[in-house]
């Protein structure tokens, strides 16, 4: 019954309210590559992010308000400034950085234990697919622990920024989860 | 699921489109609440609100985050808003600025040359390393970005990122674009360009070779002169003026070139103007009744009718081209008479000008400008009054003949008659009239009559510069005096109070005339001006007379000491040594111009404190006198508990004192010392007297940029004397 009031609702008006979704993940994982896939469809040469970019994108009839934020070391602290109101959060991995897997892992559950970030979605991209030897969806997910999160929706895609694969149905599912937890 | 009627609820809050206002009360909650609010009005107006809260000296510094959320928006407006507290708050939180640093960079390739330039002039003006790290693809690109606007804005951040950073603007050599800026196709960015190079050098003049792109650009300079702003071209004429020409051809090609811009309604154009002009006049043929002659003379007088500022600026750089085109303004005389309502500070410049304007061959316009000048002594300003009073005399000596000068004379007793609070000036001016016609004994005579009825005149006249002259006087003409022993006497008495003019007067004068006066009074005088006075001048000069009067066989020596006659005053109107004129020509319409006092660091490469990126140097110190407050601190703990504040209070004083000596330092490397040094140097006794002459004369307050004629003659008494000694 309320699913079609809502939508009833929806289709009247519009959804005035903007959808804010923080991409975060270590430096060079493609978050800035992302964004621009996203909001131009096209492969953007990118420099390292000292700060953060911010653009409004519609997407399915929502507007989606993306803060694309920096993943160096020296800017990971300040990423706690943009949790408020943030619905969802999209956390690319570099799936050849095997390395640096472990604090990849860190920073996420670190992250996901913040009080503003509780209602949050979580989507997690393990990118770079089109490189050999990037680690499957699966083995990132093991990497990160994912399987630990409790009392939240979650998903890993495979992705390629640079070759436009997965990107978008990550997004689709992000914003059903989204659609139906605040709606 | 939420029951409906809680989704019902929900669903209208956030469908309702009123975005939510924010109060005018400013707490950082409700503010920050806003600034991140779902709604741009309402994110707009608290960003408004928190800048107001800004300027209210309020700090709302932590809400940096979240204004910072705000600077990615297509509203210009809003961009400028968070631009604005992100440049006041970039040096208390160095670190968040770095959350800017990309939205700079992007910023710096928008669409809106208006924001490319926003950002570029924005991130060049935070003193904050981090940021600076960064700005290296900004500025280039906007060194070469299509638009004019946006270039002339990055020529100038150049400059500024010198100022911050210097190694790093070496290290990106961006100097380089600036040079090549200068043969940029917009007469601004040239300008600006001109402008920045010119910060530039003074920082440091290794930097560029300033004086060789001037002659390199001289016609990119004449071209975009016509085609930019008001400020452009105050700077491009100020360039203009450093350049010499080549040959008379060009000097006159520049002439013609600048002349149209002598009538621009902005005083700073004109000035600039006329620098350029008379930096070439000397190279090129003209007569006193040429048209650039008429054309430069026109221009001071529209510049008279500018606000009173203006014109004071004005006067004093006429006061100097004067000095070297004595002929250019004579005709406008008229103009320099002093309105009663222009402040003091005009009328005391005007009155300067009309004593060196007026023509010395033309007797109407000598008779005009006394009585002119009459009226003046008979206003009330003290300062005006004793100005117009000395005029008086500057004016008889100036024209030289006895007849008028003899008019000037009545003029003066006249007034004198008038007021006591004037008899200083009067009397000053009488004596140098008197020293301006030696031999006339009938002036000599009326003066003295005047003299001789005051019973009291260590009184009535105040000044040490008048109580010297009249002592003088009296050692001059001794017979129009009656009761002269007396007279001095009370001088002798007062001996010990005077100021050391009044001394070495009185001595001089008893010295004269000591034959005709009671031998008790030379005794006492050569006693009091040996063991009673700290001038050491005095002390060596009674000395001196001392040994002198007591050599065996002496007459002939004792007779020059007595007989000697001072040399005639033929000017009384001081003259800059031909090198201070030169230099001052070349610095017309500069803070020089005003102090008559040639800049002598320019060009020799002053260099201004190279990073000053801010925070650190505070910083430092006060570190260092924490740690030093808590190592005495705790010294003393170990020694004696109870003075423990006391010490500290004591070491905080010495930091102070530290500090301060700090500043003084730093005041002695940019001041120029070369005042103190030339003072120890010349160490003469003229010299010292003549300083301490002028001492004198500003606490009087009548030495306004002129001086005191007084000091002339006694600085001639005291080296005449010295001469004659040996
Ligand atoms: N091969 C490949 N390269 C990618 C992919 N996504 C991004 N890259 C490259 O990875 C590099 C870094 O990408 P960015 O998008 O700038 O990385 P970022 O996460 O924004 O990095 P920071 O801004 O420093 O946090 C760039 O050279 C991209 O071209 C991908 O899917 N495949
Ligand atoms: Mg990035």
């Amino acid at each position: 019954m309320g699913n079609i009031f809502s939508s009833m609702f929806d289709k009247l008006w519009g959804s005035n309210k903007e959808l804010r979704i923080l991409i975060l993940g270590l430096d060079g994982a493609g978050k800035t590559t992302i964004l621009y896939r996203l909001q131009i469809g096209e492969v953007v040469t990118t420099k390292p992010t000292i700060g953060f970019n911010v653009e409004t994108l519609s997407y399915k009839n929502l507007k989606l308000n993306v803060w694309d934020l920096g993943g160096q070391t020296s800017i990971r602290p300040y990423w706690r400034c943009y949790y408020a109101d943030t619905a969802a959060v999209i956390f690319v991995v570099d799936s050849t950085d095997k390395d640096r897997m472990s604090t990849a892992s860190k920073e996420l559950h670190l992250m996901l234990q913040e009080e503003e970030l509780q209602d949050a979605a979580l989507l997690v991209f393990a990118n770079k697919q089109d490189q050999p030897g990037a680690l499957s969806a699966s083995e990132v997910s093991k990497e990160l622990n994912l399987v630990e999160l409790k009392d939240r929706s979650w998903s890993i895609v495979a992705s390629s920024a640079i070759k436009g694969e997965g990107i978008t149905e990550g997004l689709d599912w992000l914003i059903d989860v989204i659609k139906e937890e605040q709606l | 699921m939420p029951p409906l009627d809680k989704r019902i609820k929900k669903f209208l809050k956030d469908s309702i489109r009123i975005a939510p206002k924010i109060s005018g009360k400013g707490e950082l909650s409700e503010l920050r609440t806003g600034l991140v609010s779902q709604y741009p009005q309402t994110r707009k107006d608290a960003i408004k609100k928190t800048i107001q809260q800004m300027t209210l000296g309020k700090d709302v510094s932590s809400l940096f985050p979240d204004v910072l959320k705000n600077i990615a928006t297509i509203d210009v407006e809003q961009k400028k808003l968070v631009y604005l507290y992100v440049m006041n708050y970039a040096e208390t939180h160095p670190e968040l600025c770095i959350l800017a640093v990309n939205t700079f960079i992007t910023d710096a390739q928008d669409p809106n040359p208006l924001i490319r330039c926003m950002a570029i002039r924005t991130m060049s003006m935070i003193r904050v390393d981090k940021i600076l790290e960064y700005i290296e693809t900004p500025l280039r690109r906007t060194l070469h970005d299509d638009n004019a606007y946006v270039r002339k804005t990055a020529v100038i951040c150049v400059a500024k990122l010198f100022q911050l950073n210097k190694d790093l603007c070496v290290e990106l050599g961006v100097v380089e674009d600036l040079v090549n800026a200068l043969d940029d196709s917009n007469p601004l960015v040239i300008a600006n360009a001109t402008a920045a190079l010119i910060e530039i050098h003074n920082m440091d003049m290794d930097a560029v070779d300033l004086s060789s792109l001037i002659q390199s650009h001289v016609s990119q300079f004449l071209l975009a002169l016509n085609e930019c702003t008001e400020w452009a071209r105050i700077i491009i004429l100020g360039t203009l003026s450093e350049y010499s020409a080549k040959d008379s051809l060009e000097a006159q090609d520049i002439i013609d070139r600048v002349t149209a811009h002598l009538q621009h309604v902005n005083p700073a154009v004109v000035l600039a103007t006329i620098k350029v002009i008379v930096r070439n006049l000397p190279q090129i043929e003209y007569s006193s009744n040429s048209l650039i002659m008429k054309r430069l003379s026109s221009a001071f007088v529209s510049l008279m009718s500018t606000p009173p500022e203006m014109q004071y600026v004005a006067l004093k750089n006429i006061r100097i081209i004067l000095e070297k085109y004595p002929e250019l303004l004579t005709k406008e005389l008229r103009i320099f008479y002093v309105k009663f309502n222009d402040p003091l500070y005009v009328k005391l410049e005007k009155i300067d000008i009309l004593v060196r304007l007026v023509d010395p061959s033309n007797l109407k316009q000598c008779t005009l400008l006394l009585t002119e000048l009459k009226e003046y002594a008979m206003e009330y300003e003290p300062e005006f009054v004793s100005r117009a009073i000395q005029a008086l005399s500057q004016l008889g000596i100036k024209y030289a003949q006895e007849s008028f000068v003899s008019k000037v004379l009545d003029i003066l007793l006249e007034l004198l008659e008038r007021q006591d609070t004037i008899k200083d000036d009067c009397c000053i001016s009488l004596c140098d009239l008197l020293r301006h016609c030696p031999g006339n004994d009938k002036m000599a005579k009326q003066v003295c009559a005047v003299f001789n009825t005051w019973s009291n005149p260590e009184v009535l006249l105040q000044s040490d510069i008048a109580k010297c002259n009249y002592v003088w006087l009296l050692g001059q003409h001794p017979n129009n005096f009656s009761d002269l022993e007396s007279k001095i006497n009370i001088f002798i008495e007062n001996f010990v109070q005077e100021e050391a003019l009044t001394q070495m007067s009185l001595l001089m004068t008893i010295v004269r005339l000591h034959a005709t006066l009671t031998g008790s009074m030379l005794q006492s005088v050569l006693e009091l001006a040996t063991q009673q006075t700290h001038e050491l001048d005095v002390r060596d000069m009674a000395m001196m007379y001392w040994r002198c009067l007591s050599m065996p066989n002496n007459e002939s020596l004792v007779n020059d000491l007595c007989q000697n006659k001072l040399p005639m005053i033929s000017n009384t109107l001081e003259k800059f040594s031909p090198e201070v004129l030169e230099k001052l020509l070349m610095e017309l319409g500069t803070i020089s111009s005003i102090y008559f006092k040639p800049d002598s660091n320019r060009r020799k490469g002053k260099k201004y404190v190279q990073n000053i990126v801010k925070g650190k140097h505070i910083e430092e110190l006060e570190s260092m006198a924490k740690n030093e407050i808590s190592s005495k601190a705790n010294d003393d703990v170990l020694l004696d508990f109870d003075e423990r504040d006391d010490v500290t209070n004591t070491n905080a004083g010495m930091l102070n004192t530290s500090t301060t000596l700090g500043d003084l330092d730093d005041l002695f490397d940019f001041g120029p010392s070369e005042d103190a040094t030339q003072i120890n140097t010349n160490d003469t006794k003229a010299v010292q007297g003549l300083k301490e002459l002028k001492l004198g004369g500003d606490s009087n307050g009548i030495s306004s940029g002129g001086k005191n004629n007084p000091d002339v003659s006694g600085g001639n008494i005291v080296s005449q004397d010295l001469l004659d000694l040996f």
